[in-house]
């Protein structure tokens, strides 16, 4: 009995990590309609950037979570101003090649600058264990938790409250009624696709100590991400949170139980049958909108 | 194009003698460096273009395509590890393998949209490496599994590394025979319809699942010969560079960057990025490693910002022009219009046929117990405010809308009342509809948009042709007979809608507001038509808001309001029904005409 409370608790940890890409993937999909495919690379450069900046700035990965996070933003709304932009009214499937195309270009040019050794950050106490009750979790984890929370608490508070948020949820609503209502949709879709990446380098600051950078550490990551988005009804935050719990979850619990080379078999099994029964998420949340 | 007019033609034998120096070359230098490339791009020009098949053609963007390759190549290897069994004949039973597995992959993952598929699709691909990891004892696992070398043409194992050149060669011809084949036939027309407008395919009678479902297990068979072959050519496999995602998005990448959907563009895209990408790595060395991938990946992002078409959709219509110069116009089998087909059964029974037929948009109630017939050889008008669910009657009798209770029927050929499952059932019984808001396939030409209703009933190219011509003159449009779709104005568009719902000959016609847009000459041409179609037999049903053409044109009228029939029969008798001005006009308009 303990031994699966262990295990749940692990998966939650696991979970808050996931929820964070997955967070991001879902604020760009849900407002610019466009899959993401680079996403994991999204993390893959803003963990080396976390990796340069502790090596030669002597920088706390987490303190250089501000301006990896910034970096991403740009990264992100340079990517929409100068390619999606131009793509929106294009075939689906040219968006997709983009996306893709810009996947393998950061991972090759990942590979080329840093080689395919594998790139990692030295903090002790992250990796130690803080005992709650009769359970352990390593506080690189806990501070993982906490942060995701705040992220999806604090999206949510944006959205709501705020002006901008606003002109965000009606663009993502319906695209053209928001642009008669004076609405500038290209700078939301800016914004929108620089905040998905700019969670993802939130996630590579807090996700450094616990796992070292390599050129394809993105897609080890955002597969499980996209998982997440799709569990979780694709366009809602609060959605790709729980979807990431449940994830991280089975992934812990199938690692243990059925066999630890298994256990992507099993969520992706879980993926793929929530994409044919049940497209709109486990929990409603993608209906509704357009 | 039979194949007597095709060897004939001298464009063949140009394009054969080009390819052939794919061979040829690496012979007169004589490199084994020259030969290593040449079979990489015959390997890769092959795989892209049978992933062309699926993901150009049928416009389904698979992401995970080497499953399919990786089966091939560890069929053949294990067959041979296990029971001694020559790679050729390994070669067809990993095909078929991987037949079994496009049916079992695409079967349910067909119904995704874009994005969803493709991600899906990586999905399986992850799911079969991970598998064949762990399955160790049987697949090697992850360390690998090496080729038992037994050299010969019977084990597809050479010293004379030449000889792999010409069995990869012969793949990418066969590849290329078959892609091009398709493109020619009714499955390559079906597919680009079910590409750009599934729904408009169905009306047009393609069973849509089953087309993509011939696509995907061609493409596979032939993926995983590739596969098998290149396996034996790399005597090595493991399950991350016969399963890899990477691989699998270059060889969409290829085709891409060469043309989607066109024969030649996986091949232009395969020459013109594997020698560059090969020569770097062969004079750059380890120093280079990801430089490939840089370039490959910076190539697909411009291409697809730039060049959409890829490089056959700015080279194909020069070589056409050029080729069109020097040896004529490219010859086309023509076939006499097949004749028309007479609509059997006694004139007056009841074609069609709803019992308080209900369907509930959520707490909307669009058609409300609608209980109506259509009788042989009739025209009926549908007439009511808008948003009185006409359109909901017309897709629910369509087999577009599954009714909430009450049924549908039509009468099959044979004569019994039958309710088919699928739009495409439907339309397969001689059920035509068009679509208010036109569906046409915009990247086809006027004359292949009706050619996808004609192929219904004439499978032969040639004969499907030749009746799109005729259905074309009949509603005017020959003139524009080779204009793309996607450039007609919307009057011109309504008439191709038509066109191509009266080439699947059908024995009722729905009709859904097809005079909207027109001229008044136009209009009264297309009550011409109506008539003419409905006196070779046809049963038809028209919604219109056009007044004068409904009152003149049907024979009876049924009056919709919020999804109830309101008034029904001679047309005269129902303008003047109070009920029936009361929806248009309102209780007061009614009251001061003192009715």
């Amino acid at each position: 009995m303990s031994v699966t409370a262990q295990l749940v608790l692990n998966g939650v940890m696991l979970g808050a990590m996931y929820a964070i890409i997955a967070v991001g993937l879902t604020l760009i999909f849900g407002i610019v309609r466009v899959v993401n495919f680079a996403h994991g690379e999204f993390l893959m450069i803003g963990m080396y950037a976390v990796y340069l900046l502790s090596r030669h700035a002597g920088l706390h990965p987490y303190a250089a979570a501000l301006p990896v996070v910034l970096l991403l933003f740009a990264v992100g709304a340079l990517v929409q101003r100068f390619v999606i932009q131009k793509l929106l009214n294009a075939d689906e499937h040219i968006q997709i090649f983009a996306t893709v195309g810009l996947s393998t270009a950061f991972i090759n040019l990942a590979l080329l600058l840093f080689g395919a050794d594998l790139r990692a950050v030295d903090v002790p106490w992250a990796r130690q264990s803080a005992a709650i009750g009769p359970f352990n979790v390593l506080f690189g984890h806990v501070v993982i938790l906490a942060a995701a929370i705040a992220l999806v608490v604090g999206l949510h508070l944006f959205m709501q409250n705020t002006a901008l948020g606003r002109a965000i949820r009606a663009t993502a609503q319906n695209r053209y009624a928001a642009r008669l209502m004076g609405v500038k949709v290209e700078r939301i879709y800016i914004i929108a696709f620089g905040l998905g990446a700019a969670c993802v380098g939130l996630a590579s600051a807090l996700i450094m100590p616990l796992y070292p950078a390599s050129p394809t550490i993105g897609a080890y990551f955002v597969l499980t991400a996209f998982v997440v988005v799709v569990l979780g009804g694709m366009r809602s935050m609060v959605g790709a949170f729980l979807g990431a719990m449940i994830i991280g979850i089975v992934d812990s619990l199938s690692g243990y139980y059925i066999a630890p080379d298994l256990k992507e078999v099993v969520y992706f099994a879980i993926f793929i049958l929530i994409l044919i029964f049940k497209p709109t998420g486990l929990f409603g949340f993608g209906r509704g909108t357009e | 194009m039979p194949l007597l007019a095709r060897l004939s033609d001298p464009r063949f034998w140009i394009t054969l003698a080009a390819l052939s120096l794919l061979v040829v070359v690496p012979v007169a230098l004589g490199s084994p460096f020259a030969i290593h490339i040449a079979v990489t791009i015959c390997v890769f020009a092959a795989l892209s273009t049978a992933w062309n098949i699926v993901g150009g053609y049928a416009g389904q963007l698979s992401l995970g395509h080497t499953i399919f390759y990786g089966i091939g190549g560890y069929a053949a290897a294990l067959l041979i590890q296990h029971f001694g069994l020559t790679p050729w004949i390994g070669m067809l039973i990993g095909a078929g393998a991987s037949v079994l597995a496009a049916l079992a992959i695409g079967y349910p993952c067909f119904r995704l949209r874009g994005p969803f598929f493709a991600l899906a699709t990586i999905a399986f691909l992850e799911v079969v490496r991970l598998l064949v990891i762990h399955f160790n004892g049987f697949t090697g696992g992850s360390a690998g599994l090496i080729v038992p070398l037994n050299i010969g043409w019977a084990w597809m194992i050479f010293q004379d590394k030449i000889n792999y050149l010409y069995i990869a060669f012969g793949l990418l011809l066969l590849t290329l025979a078959v892609s091009s084949a398709i493109r020619d036939s009714r499955l390559g027309f079906y597919l680009t319809a079910v590409r750009e407008r599934e729904e408009a395919a169905q009306a047009a009678g393609v069973d849509t699942a089953r087309a993509k479902l011939s696509a995907a297990m061609i493409s596979a068979a032939l993926t995983s010969m590739i596969g098998s072959f290149h396996a034996m050519y790399l005597t090595f496999l493991e399950p991350a560079t016969m399963f890899s995602l990477a691989t699998s998005i270059e060889i969409a990448m290829f085709a891409l960057i060469g043309g989607l959907g066109t024969v030649a563009g996986p091949l232009l895209g395969t020459l013109l990025v594997v020698p560059l990408a090969e020569a770097a790595r062969g004079w750059l060395g380890a120093a280079a490693n990801g430089l490939h991938g840089l370039v490959y990946g910076v190539v697909l992002v411009l291409i697809t910002l730039t060049l959409p078409g890829g490089l056959a959709g700015v080279l194909g219509p020069r070589v056409e022009t050029l080729f069109n110069r020097l040896f004529g116009p490219r010859k086309r089998a023509e076939a006499a219009a097949p004749p028309a087909r007479r609509v059997e059964g006694a004139p007056g029974e009841t074609v069609l046929e709803t019992r308080d037929l209900r369907k509930m948009f959520g707490g909307l109630v669009a058609t409300d117990d609608v209980t109506m017939e259509l009788k042989r050889g009739e025209i009926l008008g549908v007439i009511g405010p808008n948003g009185a669910g006409k359109t909901t009657l017309f897709n629910q009798m369509s087999g577009f809308l599954d009714p909430t209770s009450g049924h549908v029927a039509m009468r099959a050929p044979g004569g019994a009342m039958t309710t088919p499952s699928s739009p495409d059932g439907f339309a397969r019984l001689g059920m035509g509809r068009t679509f208010q808001i036109v569906q046409p396939f915009g990247k086809l030409s006027v004359i292949e948009n009706i050619m996808i209703g004609a192929f219904l009933r004439h499978p032969a190219v040639a004969d499907a042709r030749a009746l799109a011509h005729r259905v074309a003159r009949l509603v005017g449009l020959d003139h524009l007979a080779d204009v793309e779709a996607r450039n007609l104005p919307i009057g011109d568009l309504k008439r191709l809608e038509v066109a191509r719902t009266l080439a699947i000959e059908p024995s009722i016609l729905l009709l859904d507001e097809v005079m909207a847009g027109q001229n008044q000459a136009d209009t009264q041409k297309m009550v011409e038509i109506v008539r003419a179609v409905r006196d070779t037999g046809v049963s038809v049903i028209a919604i219109e808001h056009n007044m004068h053409a409904i009152m003149s044109l049907s024979d009876r009228i049924v009056v919709i309001d919020s999804g109830k029939v309101i008034a029904e029969g001679d047309p005269a008798a129902v303008v003047a029904d109070r009920k029936v001005i009361e929806a248009y006009l309102g209780e007061d308009f009614a009251d001061a005409q003192g009715l």
